[in-house]
């Protein structure tokens, strides 16, 4: 028996069995919650496991289900690629599921349960349909289901005026993204004649240079705007936030790496060596959407709308490793694009890990105090310190801090810039330090705006009442983020035996194995493949920080015992009676960076003091701070007003007079006559 | 008697046929009374069925007879008749209001025409097909198709569309029945039976909008626009 077929299939009956469960307990909310959510785990585990199977398989694994319609049967194809993120799914909607059981749980009786639950189990069975999908046409409808059930648990909140309009955003662009991937399919399609993924590998590359290039970006700008890349982002910090966590958590976790898996699938199989130009667009965007996605991560304080700002940052970090890949590759240096191929898929796992406990970490704060303003926090280590833990954990895994996760990836994407200097002529030459420089930035700024979520969020003193009265998420919440949270530190130490996980893939993709030439000292540590770059240890660094943590703990017992003592508050200088009005404020901490980014930011502020008697004697002051949103005023409005004026001038013709209708076909009719006899 | 048997001599009773139907169709773009369009309807129906009936004899074609009679049952009786009852019913004023206004209607008639004509022209090969009945009932027919077109674009009433649309279908008909020498039988009760439901379903759409209107002016439809 096919074990990896009958896991693979037990999942998906299991998520249309949660779907049913949805339905099914329509009225009754805690029926549905634990119905929808418990099928969703059990199909998250069965698929885990089947992408485990397949991965140490490592062969392509591919059965055709026929639909009993002609034309329309549905191929499934578990290659590693396919398994490798299908595994990330699994450990999302896994950790997700169990997370859900306590979030939803005050949701019942007052909003539809059964409907979240079951276009819960639709998003998770679409985005494991996109994963698996083996011809164009079951992709596409995989990536509708995909869509649409992911709007409808946007504007699960409906009753906000906001829900509805990032809700809007969300369907639009999404539906013009996959606009362009029909179009994009159908190229394909021609050139082969044929649907079948099977029959576009390599194919891309044979096309002629224009139709290449066409092919190329058409895939690039649909995939890129489910992944978030800057400028087709926008819908992202829109529709992120609004919806329930555990959905943001799935959607930013794994739904935007939907646009990554299409990414991978167009520029390492169906092309077999794409244009370097086409690598070079990959990786400047990479680079534009990861720093100005930390900064304007940095100027937000809602919490969630941050962490969606940080998803677009990833998604860069992530590119920037394709983007290298796929230079490398054309210019013949397959083990370099292995491991930046490496450096982007490692990166992509260790981003959906890390921000899925981020975005579930906001969700128990939210979930907790009621509000997702950081200004009104603070001081919630106290009421919540185990959510705080794991908080702490992904905001160190994402900021790219060793030893966890998130330090592993960016420090091979580095390594892979790094060794691009060497090796490439002139122009790519400057343009990979430059980039790795950026990079360096970028993940400097992103553990500023960390120390920022966490520090305003969860220390200090609680500067509201909602922060006050907060309370600690439940023991299932808290359990979905431990799962979390353990793998952010399996990822980082144990990295050096994960990475032979790559090898079927970068087998498939370039014909090089790279694991091995990556580890060193049995997996204790991580050595970039070129000949003068770095080796490090996350185990041993971790080994170290242990250590240091033992150091006072000595000089302690040493010296310190008999020593005098004196307990006071801290901070205060000596003044007692500090208040939440003497802490740092989220718009303070990130004032500096304000300042010397203002020509981006172009920040207004406006102060307005009432005064009676003396300007030195206000009676209110009322500040006012914002920044100028660049890409909705520079670039979608002028586009949304022209289309909106063409529409009004075609508007014209449309006049509602029948007489006029028949007008039209009238004269259409008799120039077509006349042409016909003339021809 | 022989000139009963002379093809020749039946080619032009046919077209002489067709050009009082084009005169007729002239007629009905000028004529201002309602119940005065709808009998001239049925006597260019009845022409019609006369052309059809002229053709069946002098091409040896029995069938066509059939089309011929439905012709005359259907379009020269009973559709008028529907058509009346229903102006009576509806107490519509007996007056057709075109948009275009009479004169300039007949000019636009009259170029309408040599357009047709000169479409016409371009499917007749007499070299190629030497026995090719009547050109000029092609041409005719081709404008009647156009006028009725016209007709259905300048008048505001519904009623009065309706009848255009009948004499756009009676320039189908010509058409048919000049080209193919008639077409299969079951054919022709088809088209024939989508006649008369076509008429029954508009005359019951016409009655609604006047119901819903109190008029039966489509100009007013606009306001059903977003």
């Amino acid at each position: 028996m096919d074990w990896v077929r009958a896991a693979f299939f037990g999942g998906l009956i299991a998520y249309l069995a949660g779907a049913a469960a949805g339905v099914a307990g329509y009225r009754t909310p805690r029926l549905a919650r634990l119905g929808t959510f418990g099928c969703a785990l059990a199909g998250a585990l069965l698929e885990m496991t089947a992408a485990v199977m397949a991965l140490a398989q490592g062969g392509a694994a591919a059965w055709t289900v026929p639909f009993g319609v002609p034309l329309l049967a549905w191929t499934v194809r578990l290659n590693p690629l396919s398994a490798y993120f299908n595994l990330a799914l699994g450990i999302l909607a896994a950790a997700v599921s169990i997370y859900s059981f306590g979030y939803v749980r005050p949701m019942e009786g007052r909003r539809n349960v059964g409907a979240l639950g079951f276009f819960y189990n639709l998003l998770l069975l679409g985005l494991m349909a996109v994963f698996t999908a083996g011809d164009a046409f079951f992709f596409l409808v995989a990536w509708e289901v995909m869509a649409v059930s992911a709007y409808c648990l946007v504007v699960f909140e409906h009753e906000k005026e906001e829900t509805r309009r990032a809700g809007m955003m969300f369907l639009i662009m999404s539906h013009a993204g996959t606009g362009l991937l029909l179009i994009a399919f159908l190229l394909m399609a021609q050139a082969s004649g044929s649907l079948d993924f099977a029959s576009f590998h390599g194919l891309a590359s044979t096309l002629p240079a224009q139709e290449q290039g066409l092919i190329g970006v058409l895939f690039f700008a649909g995939f890129g705007v489910k992944a978030g890349i800057i400028p087709i982002h926008v819908w992202l910090p829109a529709a992120h936030p609004v919806a329930p966590s555990n959905i943001s958590a799935i959607m930013s976790g794994i739904m935007i790496k939907a646009g990554i898996y299409g990414m991978a699938l167009v520029f390492f199989d169906f092309f077999s060596a794409a244009p370097v130009w086409m690598g070079m667009l990959v990786l400047a965007t990479g680079v534009v959407s990861a720093l100005l996605g930390v900064l304007y991560a940095l100027m937000e304080h809602d919490l969630k709308r941050l962490l969606a700002y940080h998803s677009i940052e990833n998604i860069g970090i992530i590119l920037m490793g394709f983007g290298a890949a796929l230079v490398f590759q054309t210019m013949g240096h397959n083990t370099l694009a292995g491991l930046a191929l490496v450096a982007g898929l490692y990166h992509t796992l260790n981003h959906a890990i890390f921000k899925c406990l981020l975005f579930l970490g906001a969700g128990s704060v939210v979930h907790g105090t009621g509000t997702r303003n950081m200004e009104e926090m603070g001081g919630l280590i106290r009421p919540m310190p185990v959510t705080a833990l794991f908080f702490l954990i992904g905001a160190v895994a994402i900021s790219g801090l060793p030893p966890l996760n998130g330090f592993v990836s960016e420090w091979l994407t580095y390594q892979a810039l790094l060794a691009g200097f060497g090796i490439t002529p002139l122009l790519t030459r400057v343009v990979f330090p430059i980039t790795g420089a950026l990079l360096a930035l970028t993940a400097a700024l992103a553990a500023a705006c960390f120390v920022k979520a966490f520090g305003i969020s969860f220390l200090a003193l609680p500067k509201s009442e909602h922060a006050a009265h907060a309370h600690e998420a439940t023991p299932s919440m808290l359990a979905g983020m431990g799962i979390l949270a353990a793998g952010c530190v399996a990822l980082g130490l144990g990295a050096g035996w994960f990475l032979p996980v790559f090898d079927p893939i970068t087998t498939q993709a370039l014909g090089v194995r790279i694991s091995p030439a990556l580890t060193a000292a049995h997996g204790f540590a991580l050595a970039a493949s070129s000949a003068h770059a770095g080796t490090v240890s996350p185990l041993g660094i971790a080994g170290l920080l242990a250590a240091l943590a033992v150091l006072p703990a000595l000089l302690w017992l040493a010296w310190g015992r008999n020593g005098a003592r004196a307990t006071g508050a801290a901070w205060d200088c000596g003044q007692p009676g500090l208040t939440a009005a003497n802490a740092y404020t989220a718009t303070g901490f990130s004032k500096p960076i304000r300042m010397i980014f203002s020509a981006l930011y172009r920040p207004r502020r406006e102060i307005q003091a009432e005064y009676e008697v003396s300007p030195y004697y206000p009676t209110a002051i009322r500040f006012e701070s914002e920044i100028e949103p660049t890409f909705e005023k520079h670039v979608y409005d002028p586009f949304r007003d022209g289309l909106l004026r063409i529409a009004s001038r075609l508007r014209t013709v449309q006049a509602g007079s029948i007489h006029a209708y028949l007008a039209y076909i009238f004269v259409t009719l008799i120039i077509l006559l006349l042409l016909g006899v003339r021809g | 008697m022989d000139f009963l048997q002379n093809p020749e001599f039946g080619d032009r009773v046919v077209t002489l046929m067709a050009a009082f139907v084009l005169v007729l169709q002239i007629a009905m773009v000028g004529q201002r009374s309602l119940v005065m369009n709808i009998r001239v309807f049925a006597a260019q129906s009845f022409l019609l069925a006369s052309i059809a009936a002229a053709i069946a004899w002098y091409n040896h074609a029995p069938h066509i007879y059939f089309a011929a009679g439905m012709t005359v049952i259907v379009k020269a009786f009973a559709v008028p008749y529907l058509l009346e009852r229903l102006v009576d019913r509806i107490e519509i004023r007996h007056e057709i209001e075109p948009i275009v206004n009479v004169p300039v209607s007949i000019v636009i008639s009259g170029g309408l025409t040599l357009v047709a004509y000169l479409v016409g022209a371009s499917f007749y090969h007499p070299e190629a097909e030497p026995r090719s009945l009547g050109h000029n009932t092609l041409a005719v027919a081709i404008s009647l198709f156009l006028i009725g077109f016209f007709m259905m674009v300048n008048r505001r009433k519904a009623l009065t569309q309706v009848l255009a649309l009948l004499c756009l279908e009676n320039g189908v008909f010509l058409a048919a029945i000049c080209l193919t020498y008639g077409m299969p039988l079951i054919v022709e009760l088809g088209v024939f039976f989508d006649v008369l439901v076509g008429v029954m379903v508009l005359g019951i759409l016409v009655y609604r909008i006047r119901e819903t209107f109190e008029s039966m002016d489509v100009s007013k439809l606009r306001r059903l626009r977003g």
